[in-house]
C-alpha cells in the first residue's frame, strides 16, 4: 500500500474533530474528556489525527513538501489509535491509524527519518532487540527457572517474553512470575530464551516495514518449529504484532496467539488456576493500547468503497482485549478495581509508544504524567497494567513525583494471590 | 485602505511571537494547511478555503488583544476559531492570520446558584454539559453536536439543537460577554459591564447581544469572543448517567423520571396540531421532528441501503413514517414524568396518533436518550455517504416549516434519482422547536460523498434550487451566511446586509476581521447550473426586489 492509496479516507475527514475527544457519550468530566495526546500538548491542529491526514493530502496535492518540520509533526505521536477508534464511532470509511502509518512509511521511504529511531534500527539489526541491549543476553531473565528451550525441546505453549520483559531489570522479575504463575497451573510451557528476537512491531509502526517483515518471518519460523499450539506473550505491544501486524503483512502465525491476562482468565475458568489469597487493594487499571484498541484480530482487507465495508472488517478497536485483566483482577480476592474516566477503546495512552519513547522523551513523560493524574484522580492505592512498557513509564513517573500510588503488572497481583514466588533471577 | 498580504512579514511574525510565544504561532505550510481544509459545507472549492498567513494560538484575553494589534499593525486581518468545524471557520481571503483559541478551554465559574456558567471559547458543549450535571444544572448542545463551543454559537453561528423545546436557542442564552473588539479594545456588556458580575446580559444601558451577532452570527467577521456567560438549566437527572459502550453497543441506565417518546401521526396536519399542543402544555426536554428512515440511515447505513433496493418496503417506510416527532420528557420525580406522560399520551390520543415509550426498547433507548440530552447522534449523518449538506437552516413557524421541509424533500428526490446525492428516502429534516413550539427551526440534510465527482458538482445547483423555491413561496431560504446568496437574497430580504455593513463600519472601521461570512458578497458560480434556472431566478430577482420605497407589490 502507499500513501495514494489512502486518499478517499483522508478525503473523507469532515474536520469535526471527533479525533480529539473521547466518544461523546463517554465524556464524563472536561478535565478528562480530551484523547489525543499528541494535540493535547502541541495544539495546532496538524498534531491531531485529522491534521495529519490533512497533511496526507497536502504532500499528495503537491501543496507541502516533506521536510523536517513535517516529518516531526508525523512522528509526535504514539500511535496510540485513540484518534481512530473515536473517528470510528461515528465514521466506517476512514482508516485514520492506516493513514499515519502509511505516512511514516512515506517518510522512511523518503529519507525523511528521525536519528533516534535510525539509532533504534540499528540495534534491531544488530542485537535483535529495540533496546540496543546484547543479543546474547536476552534469555537470561529466565536464568534458574528451569523452563523448557523449544530450540531444543517441544512443548504446548510457547511463551514470547519480548524485549522490554527481557532486558529491563524492572520488568525481567514480572516476567519470570509469568511463567511460574503458569507453570504453577500445570501448563506445558517453553521459551525461546537467548533465540528469542523483537517481533518487529515497533519496526513496522517506525515505518521500517522491511525490518519489520524480516522479523515476522523470523517469529513464524520460530513457531512452527517448535510444535506449540498456542502462543502467549505478556507484552501487548509484542500480542498487536502477532494478532494484527503479522496477518496484515500476510504472515498470519498458525497457532492460537493469547495475551497472558487471556490466558489466566483462561485457566481461572478451567479451575487449573485459583486466586485464593486476600489482596486488600483498591487499584485502577490502565488499558494498554496494543491489547486493547490496538489489539483487535485483522480480520481482512476491503478493496472496495469503505461505505460498504462489513463491518467485520472494521477496525473500530471495540474489539480488543478488555474483559479479561478485568476478570483476573476481579477474581483476586479483596482486591478493589476502581475505573478511570478513560478506559477500553478510549483509554488514554501511556506515552511511550510510536517511537516517542525513544525520540521525545519529555512529551512521552507528560502523557504519562496525563495518566497518572488521572489514576490518582480515583482515589486507588495501584495502577495495575498488562504491558512491559506502560509498567516502565509509570514507574518512572511515580518515581520522579514522589507518588505514593503504587504500580504493578496484573500478573504480580495474581502471583501475590496465588500464593506463589518465582525463584528469584540471576 | 487596507493593502492585502498574502505572506506574512518577518517582523510581523515576529510580533505574533512575543505576543503569545514563539511555541505558539506558525507559519509552515504544513500547519496552515490543517486550518485551510474545510471541506464541511465548502461548495465552492471542496476541501480547501484560502490558506492563512499565519495560525497563533493566544492563551488569554490580553494576548488576543495583543495579537489583534499586531494584524493591525502590519495590515493583516485576523479569524478566529474555537473548535473549528465548517468552511465558515476558515479563512475567505489572503493576508488572514488565524486565531486558534484552543488554548482558552477553561470552565471559569459554574454558579449554581444563579444557574449559569462562564466560559472560554474552547471549551466543548459536553464538557461543559459533564460539569453542569455533578450540579443538577444542564446546558444547551446544538445539533452539530457536543463537540463543538458553546460560546461560538452563542457569539457567532446559529446556534440551534434537540433541547430548543426547553433551553431555547444559543443567543437567547448570553448572560454577559466579554468580547476583543476589530481594534483589541476589549468590550464587556450587560451587568459585566458595570462591574456587576455576569448575571445579566441586557443593561443597564442598550443591550449589545443583536449587534454582537444579528441573526446568524458574524462568524469571525466581528473580532474575537474570549469569553461568555451561559445560562443553565434544571437537570433532575443522575450527575453522570452511567454508560458501556460508546455508540452503536452504548447501553445507558435510563434515570427514573427520564422518558424518550417516539410518536407518530396518520397526517401532516394531526402532526402539526400535536406539536402545537405539546408546545401549549410546556412539557418537554427535547425535540425533534423525525422520520424513521434517518435513523435507520444513521445507525444501519448497510441494511438502509439494502432496503432501498426494496421497494415497496421503503416506499411504506417513508410514507408511513414521516409525521414522527421525538419526545424527550424529563420530570422533576417519577410521579412528574409520569404526569408529563398522561399530558403527551392524552394529546397523542385526542390527534389520533399513537406513541412508543422507548425506556422499554433496550437496543435504542440508550441512544435515543443520550442523543436527546447530549445530540451524540448528529455525527452519524456522515456514514451513509462521507459528508453531508442541508438547504441552510431558516426559523419560521412550524407550519410554514413543513412547507419548506416538503419542498425541499421534491428538490432532493429529483436529484437522488439523477444519482447526484444519496437517496435518504425523504425529508430528512433537523427539525427542532422552541418559543412553545410556535416557532421552528429546519435544515434539510442531504447525504452525499465527497469522492463524488457527480455529488461535488450538482452542490451548486441543489443550493441554486432551493433558492429559486424560497423565492417562489416567500420564504425566507436560510442562506444569509454565503456570499454568494447574500448578494442575490439581501436586495429581496429588506437589504438586510446594507445595515449589517452599518454595524461592521461602526466596530471595524479598517475592517480588520475576515468579513467573508459575515457582510462579503461575491457572484454565484452559475457555471454548472441550467440555464433556464439562471434565467428563472433573474426573473425572480427582478420582480421582487425592494426598492428604497419598500418590499415590491
Amino acid at each position: 500500500m502507499a500513501l495514494e492509496d489512502y486518499r478517499r479516507d483522508i478525503e473523507g475527514c469532515s474536520r469535526c474533530s471527533s479525533c480529539k475527544w473521547v466518544p461523546y457519550n463517554q465524556i464524563k468530566s472536561a478535565r478528562f474528556a480530551k484523547n489525543c495526546p499528541s494535540i493535547y500538548r502541541h495544539n495546532f491542529h496538524s498534531y491531531s489525527g485529522s491534521g495529519r491526514m490533512i497533511i496526507g493530502l497536502s504532500l499528495l496535492e503537491g501543496r507541502i513538501e516533506l521536510d523536517e518540520t513535517v516529518a516531526d509533526i508525523i512522528f509526535r505521536c504514539q500511535l496510540c489509535g485513540a484518534c481512530d477508534a473515536a473517528c470510528k464511532t461515528y465514521r466506517d470509511d476512514i482508516d485514520l491509524t492506516e493513514v499515519l502509518l502509511e505516512l511514516r512509511a512515506h517518510c522512511v521511504e523518503s529519507g525523511a527519518m528521525l536519528v533516534e529511531h535510525m539509532a533504534l534500527v540499528d540495534a534491531l539489526k544488530r542485537e535483535g532487540n529495540t533496546l540496543g541491549e546484547p543479543k546474547a543476553g536476552r534469555g537470561d531473565w529466565a536464568a534458574g527457572l528451569d523452563v523448557k528451550d523449544v530450540n531444543s525441546d517441544r512443548c504446548q505453549v510457547l511463551f514470547h517474553a519480548g524485549c522490554r520483559f527481557s532486558y529491563d531489570p524492572d520488568a525481567r522479575d514480572v516476567s519470570r512470575g509469568h511463567v511460574h504463575l503458569l507453570r504453577s497451573a500445570g501448563v506445558d510451557l517453553g521459551i525461546a530464551g537467548r533465540e528469542e528476537s523483537c517481533c518487529g512491531g515497533r519496526a513496522y509502526e517506525l515505518g521500517f516495514r522491511g525490518e519489520a517483515a524480516n522479523y515476522a518471518d523470523d517469529v513464524l519460523n520460530r513457531v512452527r518449529s517448535s510444535g506449540a499450539s498456542t502462543l502467549v506473550t505478556a507484552c501487548a505491544d509484542c500480542f498487536a504484532a502477532f494478532r494484527y501486524v503479522y496477518p496484515r503483512m500476510g504472515r498470519e502465525l498458525p497457532v492460537e496467539v493469547l495475551h497472558v491476562s487471556q490466558y489466566i482468565e483462561r485457566l481461572l475458568a478451567q479451575g487449573s488456576l485459583r486466586l485464593r489469597g486476600e489482596v486488600p487493594l483498591s487499584v485502577t487499571y490502565h488499558d494498554p493500547c496494543h491489547l486493547g484498541r490496538k489489539g483487535e484480530p485483522f480480520t481482512g482487507t476491503w478493496e472496495g468503497d469503505k461505505l460498504e465495508r462489513p463491518m467485520r472488517l472494521k477496525r473500530s478497536g471495540r474489539k480488543g482485549v478488555y474483559d479479561a485483566p478485568r476478570n483476573v483482577l476481579a477474581a483476586v480476592p479483596g482486591l478493589e478495581l476502581v475505573e478511570m474516566e478513560r478506559i477500553r477503546e478510549y483509554a488514554w495512552c501511556c506515552g511511550a509508544g510510536g517511537g516517542v519513547l525513544e525520540a521525545y522523551d519529555d512529551f512521552a513523560s507528560s502523557t504519562t504524567a496525563e495518566r497518572v493524574a488521572e489514576a490518582l484522580a480515583t482515589g486507588a492505592e495501584a495502577l495495575v497494567t498488562a504491558c512491559p512498557w506502560c509498567l516502565r513509564v509509570f514507574k518512572d513517573s511515580v518515581e520522579e513525583t514522589s507518588s505514593d500510588l503504587a504500580v504493578y503488572d496484573l500478573a504480580e497481583l495474581a502471583l501475590l494471590s496465588a500464593g506463589v514466588t518465582a525463584p528469584a533471577g540471576v | 485602505m487596507r493593502v492585502v498580504m498574502s505572506v506574512i512579514s518577518d517582523k510581523a511574525y515576529s510580533d505574533l511571537e512575543e505576543a503569545v510565544g514563539a511555541e505558539n504561532v506558525s507559519r509552515h505550510p504544513a500547519v496552515l494547511d490543517s486550518y485551510a481544509y474545510q471541506p464541511f459545507e465548502n461548495h465552492e472549492s471542496l476541501p480547501w478555503c484560502t490558506r492563512p498567513v499565519a495560525v497563533v494560538m493566544p492563551a488569554g484575553t490580553e494576548e488576543v488583544q495583543e495579537v489583534v494589534r499586531v494584524c493591525n499593525r502590519h495590515g493583516l486581518r485576523h479569524k478566529a476559531l474555537s473548535t473549528g468545524w465548517g468552511v465558515w471557520c476558515g479563512p475567505t481571503a489572503e493576508g488572514v492570520v488565524q486565531v486558534d483559541l484552543r488554548r482558552m478551554n477553561r470552565i471559569i465559574d459554574i454558579d449554581e446558584k444563579n444557574m449559569y456558567a462562564v466560559i472560554e471559547p474552547y471549551v466543548c458543549g459536553a464538557e461543559l454539559q459533564a460539569e453542569a450535571m455533578k450540579v443538577g444544572l444542564n446546558t444547551h448542545i446544538i445539533g452539530a453536536g457536543p463537540n463543538c463551543s458553546p460560546l461560538a454559537s452563542a457569539t457567532s453561528m446559529y446556534g440551534v439543537g434537540h433541547d430548543c423545546i426547553y433551553m431555547s436557542t444559543s443567543p437567547r442564552n448570553v448572560l454577559g460577554m466579554e468580547w476583543v473588539q476589530p481594534t483589541g479594545e476589549v468590550l464587556r456588556f450587560g451587568t459585566l459591564g458595570s462591574g456587576k458580575g455576569w448575571f445579566c446580559g441586557d443593561g443597564p444601558g442598550p443591550s449589545l447581544r443583536g449587534t454582537m451577532r444579528g441573526y446568524n452570527g458574524a462568524m469571525g467577521g466581528m473580532g474575537v469572543f474570549t469569553k461568555v456567560a451561559l445560562k443553565l438549566f434544571n437537570w433532575p437527572g443522575p450527575p453522570l448517567v452511567k454508560s458501556t459502550g460508546t455508540v452503536v453497543d452504548l447501553m445507558s441506565e435510563v434515570p427514573e423520571n427520564v422518558g424518550i417518546y417516539m410518536c407518530y401521526f396518520r397526517d401532516r396536519r394531526k402532526f402539526a396540531d400535536a406539536f402545537y399542543d405539546v408546545g401549549e402544555a410546556e412539557i418537554g426536554y427535547s425535540a425533534l421532528k423525525c422520520a424513521m428512515p434517518a435513523f435507520m440511515m444513521v445507525l444501519t447505513p448497510h441494511f438502509f441501503s439494502k432496503m432501498k433496493e426494496t421497494r415497496n418496503l421503503s416506499r411504506l417506510l417513508a410514507e408511513t413514517m414521516g409525521h414522527m416527532f421525538l419526545l424527550g420528557l424529563v420530570g422533576i420525580s417519577k410521579e412528574d414524568l409520569e404526569h408529563q406522560e398522561r399530558v403527551l399520551r392524552a394529546i397523542v390520543d385526542e390527534h389520533q396518533g399513537f406513541m412508543l415509550d422507548q425506556a422499554h426498547v433496550p437496543s435504542i433507548r440508550s441512544n435515543f436518550m443520550m442523543n436527546a440530552i447530549r445530540a451524540t447522534m448528529p455525527a452519524l449523518a456522515f456514514r451513509i455517504g462521507g459528508s453531508f449538506s442541508t438547504a441552510l437552516g431558516r426559523n419560521d413557524g412550524l407550519d410554514s416549516q413543513l412547507d419548506w421541509g416538503e419542498t425541499i424533500a421534491d428538490i432532493k428526490r429529483g436529484y437522488a434519482a439523477q444519482g447526484k446525492c444519496i437517496d435518504d428516502m425523504g425529508e430528512n429534516p433537523y427539525f427542532v422547536l422552541y418559543e412553545n413550539n410556535l416557532y421552528a427551526h429546519c435544515e434539510v440534510i442531504y447525504p452525499y460523498d465527497p469522492r463524488n465527482e457527480e455529488h461535488v458538482e450538482a452542490g451548486n445547483a441543489m443550493t441554486m434550487d432551493f433558492i429559486i423555491a424560497a423565492i417562489e413561496k416567500c420564504m425566507e431560504p436560510g442562506y444569509g451566511s454565503l456570499a454568494p446568496a447574500r448578494k442575490i437574497l439581501s436586495p429581496l430580504t429588506s437589504r438586510y446586509n446594507f445595515w449589517q455593513k452599518k454595524f461592521s463600519e461602526a466596530f471595524d472601521p479598517d475592517q480588520a476581521s475576515d468579513k467573508g461570512y459575515y457582510t462579503d458578497e461575491t457572484d454565484f458560480d452559475f457555471s454548472t447550473i441550467d440555464p433556464e434556472r439562471v434565467e428563472a431566478l433573474k426573473k425572480l430577482v427582478e420582480e421582487r426586489t425592494w426598492t428604497e420605497l419598500g418590499p415590491p407589490e
